[in-house]
């Protein structure tokens, strides 16, 4: 073992440029908040902490962040599906591509409120509208992604399937998949971040619970510091997730490929 | 296993047939030829991979293939990469490997084996499937000379003992004397058996 790989092990790379950038802009933000003579356009960062405090104390936090990561949830594992069917439809069969190609084009263009709104209107005010809604803002993403990993599928372990007569389940498991899987955990991760942007909009055209919700409610009082606690508290709870399942779920995926090199 | 080839053509241009070809168990034929003659082309018709051809194939022979690279997953431990494309049994996995000379390498990943190696597991697999008639492309071609003579030797061992057929296309014929195969030689335009 040499002296990088010993020091990496101490301190992840990138850790400390990290800290210290996040410590600049609390310092940046406090600067700020004392400067201005309004307090309730940007509150002081601890007012801000107390907020979240009391909103986590009281339970509040949990509910509405806990009906937020539903939705997320469901959204997300819809448009995975959906798109990894679509892209590994697409990336095989050339008139299948030439069929759906055009629609991927306008889906990928058209604007996320415009599809909100007009789920809304045409399946009703309901979650099942808000789910499917944010997963047809993913799908075209996800099926982009996977449709170019899927025309990089070597055709030598294909022809080796075909030969050993494997049947269709088993090549999709153990054939192709695993060659996807650095496609699918990539469009996992981006598509998270995408996710859930898109539902506090949602929530906040439409729901009666979630983050958006609240961030609707706090927008009418023109609250920052419940706006600004909010966002936080769940932007640390995506952060969370991407950093201690989705990464490590990555990295894994992609384990094989490094090690084969 | 009878191969009755009319022609195969890549659009107007016929690069193979009229061919003809009988095989059963315990049979061992060589198709011979400098390469881009379509040896490779005949061998993935009778293995089922090219059904853009003229003309039939006949017979209800279990066919497994060996390709030119050991085409293994990589992300598959040597048991599965022999139980998942077969079926076979884990028992029966092992046994094959134990056959190969592998019998200490159930659990490596093929990027931890040797080219070598890898190229015995993939004979393990094939002759895991049990095959009536194995078909064999270029399946020496990489390796060196000493390392080639030992998976001629290990694989002609494995048909007597199995009863196997064989249908080896190769470019050299030392190969299929090695072999006990009969040599076949492809020639000509469109590309046919000569003599």
């Amino acid at each position: 073992m040499n002296k990088a790989e010993v020091k990496t092990r101490v301190t992840p790379p990138g850790l400390v440029p990290g800290v210290v950038s996040i410590a600049l802009m609390l310092l940046v933000w406090t600067v700020a908040s004392q400067m201005t003579d309004r307090p309730q356009t940007l509150p002081a960062p601890w007012q801000v902490a107390a907020r979240i405090y009391a909103l986590a104390a009281s339970g509040e936090l949990w509910f509405h962040a806990g009906m937020t990561l539903y939705r997320v949830a469901c959204s997300f594992a819809l448009a995975m599906v959906v798109g990894t069917a679509l892209g590994l439809w697409m990336g095989r069969s050339r008139s299948a591509d030439q069929w759906l190609n055009p629609a991927l084009i306008i889906m990928l263009n058209v604007p996320a409120l415009v599809v909100i709104v007009l789920s809304y209107i045409w399946i009703g005010l309901n979650e099942t509208a808000a789910i499917i809604a944010v997963a047809l803002n993913k799908i075209p993403v996800v099926t982009v992604m996977i449709r170019e990993g899927t025309r990089a599928l070597r055709p030598d372990l294909d022809e080796m399937a075909a030969a050993f007569r494997m049947s269709r389940m088993d090549r999709l498991r153990h054939v192709v998949l695993p060659q996807l899987a650095p496609q699918i955990a990539a469009s996992a991760r981006a598509g998270i971040s995408l996710i859930w942007k898109i539902v506090l909009v949602v929530e906040f055209l439409g729901r009666s619970n979630g983050v958006g919700f609240k961030l609707h409610m706090l927008f009418s009082s023109f609250d920052v510091a419940g706006v600004l606690a909010w966002a936080l508290a769940f932007v640390a709870v995506m952060l969370a997730i991407d950093l201690l399942i989705l990464r490590p779920w990555e990295a894994r995926a992609n384990r094989w490929r490094s090690d084969a090199a | 296993m009878q191969l009755d080839l009319i022609g195969k053509s890549y659009g107007p241009n016929q690069v193979l047939g009229p061919i003809r070809l009988s095989l059963t168990r315990g049979q061992r034929l060589a198709i011979l030829g400098p390469s881009g003659m379509g040896k490779s082309t005949l061998l993935r018709i009778v293995a089922g991979l090219d059904p853009q051809f003229s003309g039939s194939i006949t017979g209800d022979d279990r066919l497994a293939l060996i390709f030119q690279e050991p085409t293994l997953l990589p992300w598959r431990n040597a048991t599965q990469n022999i139980t998942i494309p077969t079926g076979c049994s884990v028992a029966q996995a092992h046994e094959w490997m134990a056959r190969v000379g592998l019998p200490a390498h159930h659990n490596h990943f093929p990027r931890q084996m040797s080219l070598g190696q890898q190229r015995r597991l993939a004979l393990a697999r094939a002759f895991a499937a049990q095959p009536d008639i194995l078909l064999m492309d270029e399946p020496f071609a990489s390796l060196d000379g000493e390392t080639a003579a030992r998976m001629i030797a290990l694989t002609s061992e494995l048909l007597s003992g199995t009863g196997a057929g064989l249908l080896l296309v190769t470019h050299d014929p030392n190969e299929a004397r090695a072999l006990e195969a009969r040599p076949l030689r492809l020639g000509g335009n469109p590309a046919q058996i000569q003599g």
